[in-house]
Formats: structure tokens, sequence, C-alpha cells
């Protein structure tokens, strides 16, 4: 269960490893944007610059593409339909069972476009620490003056940390009701609630467990907090992934 | 040299609980001591006025002849705690982040931080996982990390409550092993459980507490024979009359 989410760290020495997180973010952000604009052409290009990033940061790529199987049976449904509501093929041909080229060509370049974000937003998390990540996030929210960036990203880091005991939570409770017959109930509301409930109790119980044990630990505002470096490759890394952007926008 | 003075302690929740009451006891440093009493009988309440996650209605803790209440950082750096439930504990998401959080929190610079880490993480054995997620660990494991965490705060007191409850036999040999080895690099251990079979064999000192109160203090073999009217098993060995031996042999 733990291992659900395809989103974590591996750690490795990869240049996407070493690079800075900020420029991370902020390829990411622009590749993301851009890549909304783009069409097949420089599509394909983002494309293989993607593999070549998965190829070079040694991902294991299969478990990722198993990892990832819920969210293709998403991008189907997309795809379905968009190829069907899209405005050149109207449900009225539906009865003829005619769909238009334009349905399906936008249909799949909506998909690629979300595939492609999804691999990157893979590519970052997989490569990147996650106390990095909250690093960078403070580093980002400290110029406003009214959101405490030190609390934002402890937060960040958090939630991150507790998905996986909730997600385990989850699953023995389901599994403890299951085993004394909830399935015979079949009302859904009655055992989402029968659900929910002691989840949400143990849940807290957890979070109050675990604010005593970062106060034992002395925890307070303030703390040591890694310096970011940035060097020439990330700024040269920058530079090549505003020029990408600029030719997904442009074609 | 007594390292922890604790005197007239009592606490009352704001329920109306009494967790503790009245006790007086002088701990010297390098001690290895086991809190034993059955459940509800206080011990956890005890250890967290130790550093501090409680404060006393009545009479005070003293570390090192320095009041906990005066200096609570101070109490936090000097007690180690681990706690009963492993999973709970852990703060950071990667091992290595995990056991920075203490250091960081005393804002230590970052190379002091990242040698302190390296070398708590060697001492418990887990520095080839470093950049592993803490919630893959087994139990054992988890229970070693949040012992490198305390021992990255160079905490001169450690403290674990009932460390050995939901682990497998290996588990409760590595932190045995780890408590021991601990005490011989010089630390005071203080143990809370309601199982003296898997640990008496190595303490100088066995506190028996019932009802907030420590009803028995002396050395084990002393006293062991009367733990049974106290919600505490007596060892097997014990009841049949032989010497009592380490689970780690
Ligand atoms: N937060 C609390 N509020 C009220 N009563 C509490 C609280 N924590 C513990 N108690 C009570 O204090 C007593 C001692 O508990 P505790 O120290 O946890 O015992 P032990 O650790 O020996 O099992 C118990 O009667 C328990 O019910
Ligand atoms: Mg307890």
């Amino acid at each position: 269960m733990a291992e659900l989410t395809a989103f974590h760290f591996h750690p490795g020495a990869s240049l996407l490893h070493t690079l800075d997180v900020r420029f991370k973010i902020l390829s990411f952000v622009l590749i993301s944007i851009s890549s909304l604009k783009a069409y097949p052409l420089s599509l394909s290009i983002l494309t293989l610059v993607i593999f070549y990033a998965i190829l070079i940061s040694y991902l294991p790529f299969k478990s990722i593409l198993k990892e990832l199987r819920y969210f293709f049976v998403l991008l189907v449904f997309i795809f379905i339909a968009r190829a069907i509501f899209t405005p050149e093929s109207p449900v009225a041909d539906l009865k003829q069972s005619v769909v238009a080229w334009q349905g399906i060509y936008s249909g799949a370049l909506v998909c690629w476009r979300l595939l492609l974000v999804v691999l990157l937003g893979l590519i970052f998390v997989s490569t990147t620490k996650p106390s990095d990540i909250r690093i960078a996030v403070e580093w980002f929210l400290t110029p406003f003056p009214f959101i405490p960036g030190k609390r934002v990203a402890t937060m960040m880091s958090l939630i991150m940390r507790f998905v996986p005991l909730i997600l385990d939570q989850a699953r023995e409770t389901v599994d403890a009701q299951r085993s004394r017959g909830v399935e015979n109930r079949k009302n859904p509301v009655y055992r989402l609630i029968k659900l929910i409930i002691p989840l949400m109790i143990r849940t807290f119980e957890k979070a109050d467990k675990l604010a005593v044990a970062m106060e034992a630990r002395c925890y307070s505002e303030k703390r040591t907090n890694k310096a970011l470096s940035s060097n020439r490759s990330d700024w040269i890394t920058l530079f090549g992934i505003i020029c990408l952007s600029i030719l997904l926008v442009n074609n | 040299m007594n390292i922890i003075e604790v005197t007239n302690l009592s606490h009352r929740f704001p329920d109306g609980t009494i967790g503790i009451e009245d006790i007086t006891l002088s701990i010297r440093e390098g001690e290895f001591i086991v809190i034993a009493g059955r459940n509800g009988s206080g011990k956890t309440t005890f250890l967290r006025h130790l550093n501090g996650l409680l404060l006393p209605d009545t009479g005070a803790v003293r570390l090192a002849g320095v009041p906990v209440s005066r200096d609570i950082p101070r109490a936090r750096q000097m007690v180690g705690m681990v706690f009963q439930d492993a999973d709970s504990q852990i703060v950071g998401e990667t091992v290595f982040d995990d056991v920075a959080f203490g250091p960081e929190n005393l804002c230590l610079n970052e190379c002091e931080v990242k040698r302190r880490v390296i070398k708590s993480l060697k001492a418990v054995g887990l520095i080839d996982i470093a950049d592993q997620r803490p919630h893959l660990l087994s139990g054992g494991e988890k229970r070693r990390l949040a012992v490198a965490g305390i021992l990255a705060m160079e905490s001169r007191v450690l403290v674990f409550d009932e460390p050995f409850s939901d682990l497998d036999y290996p588990g409760v040999r590595q932190i045995l092993h780890q408590a021991l080895s601990l005490h011989k690099a010089g630390h005071t251990i203080l143990i809370a459980t309601h199982d003296l079979e898997k640990v008496i064999a190595h303490a100088d000192r066995l506190l028996i507490m019932s009802d907030g109160k420590v009803i028995m203090d002396n050395a084990p073999e002393v006293i062991i024979k009367d733990v049974e009217a106290f919600g505490v098993r007596e060892p097997c060995a014990s009841r049949l009359g032989m010497e009592i031996e380490s689970w780690l042999n």
C-alpha cells in the first residue's frame, strides 16, 4: 500500500538530481504552460526531450508505467469525451456512429498534452528530495509579506508524509469492516460514513502524536535551513527550457 | 552526580484523572532503569515530565541541577524520547531528513547537522538506507530511526516508552542491542514497559508504578518476586528459580 503512489523521490546522482530545485520548479511551470499551446510537431519534440530526461535520470520506467495505469484509464475517458463532443462532430452524428476526424484529433491532442505534463511532474518529483521542494517553496514565498512561508512549507511536507499513513489506515479500516460483514449493507452512504468517521478520528490521533513528537524534538520556526545554490548548469538548463517553451508556443 | 532529580512530582489531568502522585526519586548518570506497571499506572505521564512535554501541578524535575520548567528547550535536548507509536513520530520524508529534524531545530549549521546525522545513522546501522522513505521500514528499523533522531541531538538521557510493543523477535533484539550499546557509551537509559521478560536481565534498577505512584524502587533481583501484585508478570526464569537470561543470547 505504501507503494501506491508513483510520485515519490528516487535517489540518484544524475544531472536532473543535481539541478537547483528552484530552476526545476520554474522549468516545470514554463513547459507545462507552453505545452498547452503546442501542436503535434512541437509536442513530438517535447516528447523526445522528456524520454531523454527519463533515460538520463535512470528512473524505473516500467514500474512508472505500471503505476500510471489508472491515469491511462482517465486519459481514455477524456479521449472518448473529446472525440464525441468536439463541435465539428455534434451528438447527432453519433446516431450514424460517425465521429469526425476533428474530434479524434483534438481528443488525441488533449490526451497527449496531459500525459506529457504528468510525466514532467513525475520526473520533477522523482528527482527532487522532498525537503528541497519544501525549502524552495519557502524561498518562493518569502517575498510575499502576508504568507508565513516557513509554516506553509512545513505543512506541505507533513501532508506529503501523512498521505501514505492515511491510505494505510483507510485500507485497514475497510478490511476490518469487511470482515464484520459491512458488505451486506447495500447503502453506500452508510458505508461511507462508517468508513470516514473512524478514519478521521484515527488521523487526528496520529496528527496529535506527531505534534507531541515534534515538540519533543525541539520544533520551532527558528531552525537551520539548507541554503540553495545555483551554478552555471542551472542557468544553461533554464535557458534551454525557455527556448523550448518559445518553440512550443510558436509552432 | 544525579542527572535527574524528581521531588514530590504530581500531575492531575484537566478532567480530574490523577496521572502521577507525589513521586520523589533521583537518577544517577549512566544508570539503566526499567519502569514497570500495568496500563494506566502513570509511566507515560511520568516520563513526559522529564522533558517538559507535561508540566507538574506540584513538585519539580531537575536535570543536572536546573529545573525543567526554567529551560524547556534544554530539557528536550538533554532527554531524548522514543515514543510507543513508531509511525507517528517520523517527521521527515526520508530517513536522512527525519534524523536531521532535531539538529535543524537546534539551529546548528548545515555541516554540523550533516555530521551528526551521518554519525547517528551509523550508530544505529541505517546509514545504507539514508535516502529510503521511512514508512517502508520494518518495525524494528522505525524504532532505530527514532533512536537515531535523538542521538543526533546528543541527548544524555534516552527514554523509551514501551519500545517492544508490536515488535517481532528480531525487532526486540535490535532495540535491546541498541539500548545496551548506548548504555555502554555512557547514556542514561530509562525504559517503560509492562513486559519485564525482555529487558530486565540488563537493568541496574527496577521501578514499579501503580496508580500514579512509585511503589517499589530497588535492584531487580531484590523485588522481582513481588511484582505480580502490581499487574506485571514475573519473568519465567525467575518463577522457576533460575537466573534470568538476556534476550540477546
Ligand atoms: N490526556 C489525558 N487526559 C486525561 N487522562 C489521561 C490522559 N493521559 C493519561 N491519562 C490517564 O492517566 C493515567 C496514567 O496514564 P499513562 O501515564 O498513560 O499510563 P501508562 O503509560 O502507565 O499506561 C491513566 O489513568 C490515564 O487514563
Ligand atoms: Mg504508556
